[in-house]
């Protein structure tokens, strides 16, 4: 039996007033899937999330989840959990109070309810704290709390809106962790809102990058930072160089006085404008016995990034200054200081053509 | 599922299909309530402005007559003084008021006096009287008999000078309250910033102080002129043959039953107030907008000369107000002022005198009972529904605009528009004329718009998404409502309770068209015996009623001390987990 898509949006459109916030929207996620909605601030991922949650009602288009159209049920014919970026636990119920809000409208037992508590609260490693109240917990546990509550009636799906973008950096990345495998535990249908590209690359099974109200890529995280669609994925997924120049002929590439090997074209035509894309990490100081690709530069400056270092490099012949991340066990070796002259590598099938006109 | 079977133009359709059902039916039931509150505040507050509108350009049978009555009035020389009067001893109250206000709040937040707290309870009292009480005070005072008429220098009470002191005695702790906040919320990094550019305090004062306080000083002056212009007792007690245009409205009805002539003096007197409104929006549009970034509380520094300065000031405001009391007081208990002053209840007896007697004061005790009981819950849940109701934009927009209206009307005005609506005979709600039940209607509607707004702004301050959760986990949003929104809002729901009781006990312009014979109440009681000449049963009553104030305020005090402290396990710090 093939997957069926749990979730389909269909041509979503939503507008407020005469702003379009979401463009022609579609996607289909399979059971059990954890997708992340990542773009920058403002490009409609929250927007999205509430549409699929009906909180806001869309304008056009159509969703299905199981099946069944969902498409303008209200929020409480859905079947669905969610947890917002604030958490918004009710401050006057205690943490069992909190779990079991959405338990008491569905007759279960006493000895259930207490029972289910307890249960979630060991799921997300918080027992004992049943009578605690909100105020008395820190933001990660607050998180987790949330995190039971949404998943108390044990929904189809679990909506997720930045829930780890109010938290400091040593909890964030633990909690990543946590949420991760609680949801390939449960194997809950999940989709994450973030604008951490750390966060999406490490948790998600497919990515949905948004820019602008429309899908750019969707894609696994390998896909998404090694074969990126669009310029604006490749800037915004990790980081890249680029250099503006075009096609002159069918293995290369003219920017600005540097010509630079290219091992496919794409569907770029001779002398049409283009931008070559190369990741920091892509970037050889240390050459070997191949030489194209080879362009000479002046070391700029050097910043340690811990385990790496990042060297910002002028390139003879080309205004555009490169980024070149090497190991920490490169740089001793090779002795890199501010000012001196290195040759570098821009390997042929590492760089990525895209479209001039693309953001 | 064969999604290719979705053509174009079939979301238009699915749109009509499921208009009903995209909502859940106890969202269908809420937006049902929101549109009965729409229908009760157009009964109690646009059908009777209409109507009383209507009225200022009719003749005595009805018919239109264009501007005529205007006109009438515009020609009665004696009419058109109050105008200038009534201008006159507003903008003289306003700039007193504002400018001791400022200092008294000055001193409270930006001093580092002993017994601040005493001084704010005291400075706060006369909101607990009618403004009936000083004017009485007043008359005791420098009235012909007064004890210290001498100060006058020949000039009489009775009059502007009268209606000016009384005024400021009873407006001036609304203006205290609303610059209290405006001074509390200033940033203490602009002070430091000051201080290490090296800027003298006077300087410091002008730069940053009182920009900080602008929105502050201009509210407060738009709330005291208002306050000024449209009441009633003062004038009403200590004016005299000073007309303004409040007794003007009272003298025309009630004297010489020219209800048209009423209608189209309310209509002026509606200008000054609808001009406030609007100019008071404005600035608390602007105010907001500079509140929104955080700002780091400030301890101030100590000043001897200023602390110093600052102590006479409050210590002597402080004396002006509890004399104004001790003297209505005293005067209640004295058997004949001025030649008997032996110390007697006798005063007390209201049922040996005319003007209603105790049944005045336990019908005032029922009416502001039910006034908070009914306005609170009236008001508190429909400001839920405006705030936190999914959808009806319209229907919440409306009503939110009717709510705010009653800003706009004077109390007087108001219950001439009852009259003018409820006494017709082809309206079917006649039946509730010259009972309680209208009183309590026009007093809630009268005092409508702060506890709306107190209601709104405590909501405001919940999370946006209690009611979506809630709504995810199929939780009726009456639950949350009744389970969370409620309880997280409780000490706003107490204040708007004390502050319709209060109100609803002092208040005389509002009910004064309006009670019967069975339903008379003290506040009006103390009005009329004062007419009558039994000025101390007057001033009994009104002592009763700020009695009842205070009780009523201690009563407060306590269940919310009490519920600070059950609730406190959550309370603390609960804003962070909304807001973070
Ligand atoms: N209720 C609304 N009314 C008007 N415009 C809105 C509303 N909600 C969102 N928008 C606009 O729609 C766009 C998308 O908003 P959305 O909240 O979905 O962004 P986002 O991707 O979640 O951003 P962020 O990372 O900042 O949360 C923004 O430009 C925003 O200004
Ligand atoms: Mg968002």
């Amino acid at each position: 039996m093939t997957a069926h898509p749990y979730l389909q949006l269909i041509d979503i459109d939503q507008y407020f007033g005469q702003f379009q916030a979401l463009k022609k929207v579609s996607l289909s996620i399979n059971e059990g899937e954890f997708v992340c909605f990542l773009g920058p601030s403002g490009c409609g991922k929250t927007t999205l999330l509430r549409v699929i949650a009906g909180l806001d009602s869309l304008c056009s288009g159509q969703i299905l989840q199981a099946g069944r159209d969902i498409t303008y049920a209200p929020v409480n014919k859905r079947d669905f959990g969610i947890v917002f970026q604030s958490y918004a636990l009710f401050p006057n119920l205690s943490v069992a109070d909190n779990i079991g809000y959405g338990l008491k409208s569905r007759r279960v037992s006493r000895q259930n309810k207490t029972a289910r508590i307890r249960e979630l609260l060991s799921v997300v490693g918080l027992e004992r704290s049943e009578q605690k109240y909100p105020s008395q917990l820190s933001g990660g546990q607050q998180q987790r709390v949330a995190l039971a509550r949404a998943l108390a009636t044990s929904p189809g799906l679990l909506l997720l809106d930045e829930p780890l973008s109010a938290l400091d950096a040593r909890v964030r990345a633990h909690l990543r962790h946590e949420i991760k495998q609680l949801q390939e535990k449960l194997g809950v249908t999940t989709i994450m809102v973030t604008h951490d590209q750390e966060e999406a690359l490490t948790m998600a099974d497919r990515i949905v990058v948004m820019n602008h109200g429309l899908i750019e890529q969707i894609g696994t995280p390998e896909e998404i930072y090694c074969q990126p669609q669009s310029a604006f994925v490749a800037d915004f997924v990790g980081e890249m160089n680029f250099l503006d120049g075009f096609l002159c002929n069918d293995s290369q590439v003219q920017s600005q006085s540097i010509r630079l090997d290219v091992s496919q074209t794409g569907s770029f035509s001779i002398d049409s404008p283009l931008r070559v894309a190369v990741r920091p990490e892509d970037i050889r100081l240390r050459l070997n016995g191949d030489r194209h690709n080879v362009l000479n530069g002046t070391v700029l400056d050097l910043e340690f990034l811990g385990s790496k270092a990042r060297s910002r490099v002028a390139v003879k012949g080309h205004d555009q200054i490169l980024i070149a991340d090497i190991s920490m066990n490169e740089l001793t070796e090779l002795e890199l200081r501010n000012g001196q002259n290195v040759d570098i590598q821009l390997p042929r099938d590492r760089l990525q053509l895209f479209g001039k006109a693309a953001s | 599922m064969n999604i290719s079977l979705v053509a174009k133009g079939q979301p238009e359709q699915m749109h009509r299909h499921h208009l009903l059902s995209r909502r859940s039916p106890d969202e269908w039931a809420l937006g049902g309530i929101l549109l009965i509150g729409i229908a009760a505040l157009t009964v109690a507050v646009v059908a009777p402005l209409y109507t009383l509108l209507s009225k200022s350009v009719q003749d005595h049978d009805g018919n239109f007559v264009g501007l005529d009555n205007f006109a009438t009035y515009v020609s009665t020389p004696s009419l058109v003084s109050s105008i200038s009067h009534s201008l006159t001893v507003a903008l003289l109250s306003t700039l007193i008021v504002t400018t001791l206000a400022f200092c008294a709040a000055y001193a409270i937040t930006r001093t580092r006096l002993p017994g601040k707290g005493l001084f704010r309870t005291i400075l706060v009292l006369p909101i607990l009287a009618p403004s009936l009480l000083p004017a009485i005070s007043l008359v005791y005072l420098f009235g012909n008999q007064g004890i210290l008429k001498e100060m006058l220098m020949g000039e009489s009470i009775y009059g502007p000078i009268g209606i000016v002191i009384g005024s400021c005695f009873w407006t001036f702790p609304h203006a205290l309250m609303i610059l209290l906040t405006a001074l509390a919320n200033s940033d203490a990094r602009l002070y430091e910033s000051a201080k290490v550019l090296g800027a003298s305090p006077f300087r410091t004062f002008l730069t940053v102080t009182l920009p900080s306080v602008k929105y502050g000083l201009i509210s407060t002056a738009f709330v005291v002129f208002t306050l000024v212009i449209t009441d009633f007792g003062v004038p009403k007690v200590i004016g005299g043959q000073f007309n303004v245009l409040a007794t003007d409205i009272y003298k025309q009805v009630i004297g010489q039953q020219n209800f048209e002539m009423g209608a189209a003096v309310s209509v002026i007197l509606l200008l000054p107030a609808l001009l406030t409104f609007i100019a008071d929006r404005w600035v608390q549009r602007r105010q907001s907008a500079m509140l929104t970034s955080k700002a780091v509380p400030w301890t101030p520094e100590k000043r001897p000369l200023a602390d110093n300065l600052f102590t006479g000031i409050l210590l002597l405001l402080s004396i002006i107000i509890l004399g104004m009391i001790g003297m209505a007081i005293y005067a209640s208990l004295v058997t004949f002022w001025p030649y008997n002053l032996n110390l007697t209840f006798k005063n007390y007896q209201f049922d040996l005198m005319d003007g209603g007697g105790w049944e005045a004061y336990w019908n005032s005790i029922r009416m502001a009972t039910y006034t908070a009981l009914f306005g609170t819950f009236f008001i508190f849940f429909n400001a839920y529904l405006v705030e936190k109701l999914k959808g009806f934009g319209i229907a919440k927009f409306l009503f939110h605009l009717m709510a705010i209206l009653p800003l706009a009307v004077p109390g007087l005005v108001l219950g001439l528009a009852y009259i003018f609506y409820f006494n017709s005979p082809s309206n079917p709600l006649n039946g509730i004329y010259g009972t309680m039940v209208i009183l309590v209607i026009c007093t809630i509607s009268h005092f409508y718009t702060v506890c709306h707004l107190t209601a709104v702004t405590a909501l405001k301050q919940i999370d946006p998404e209690f009611e979506s959760v809630s709504a995810s986990l199929k939780v009726p949003q009456f639950v949350t409502f009744w389970r969370v929104s409620l309880p997280v809002c409780l000490p706003a729901v107490l204040e708007i309770g004390i502050y319709l009781f209060v109100n609803a006990m002092t208040t005389v312009s509002a009910v004064i068209f309006l009670y019967s014979y069975n339903t008379m109440l003290a506040s009006v009681a103390v009005l009329n015996m004062d007419d009558a000449g039994d000025i101390a049963p007057a001033a009994a009553m009104a002592v009763m009623i700020m009695l009842t104030c205070v009780v009523a305020k201690l009563v407060h005090w306590v269940i919310s001390t009490i519920l600070l402290q059950k609730t406190q396990r959550w309370r603390t710090r609960v804003t962070e987990g909304a807001t973070s």
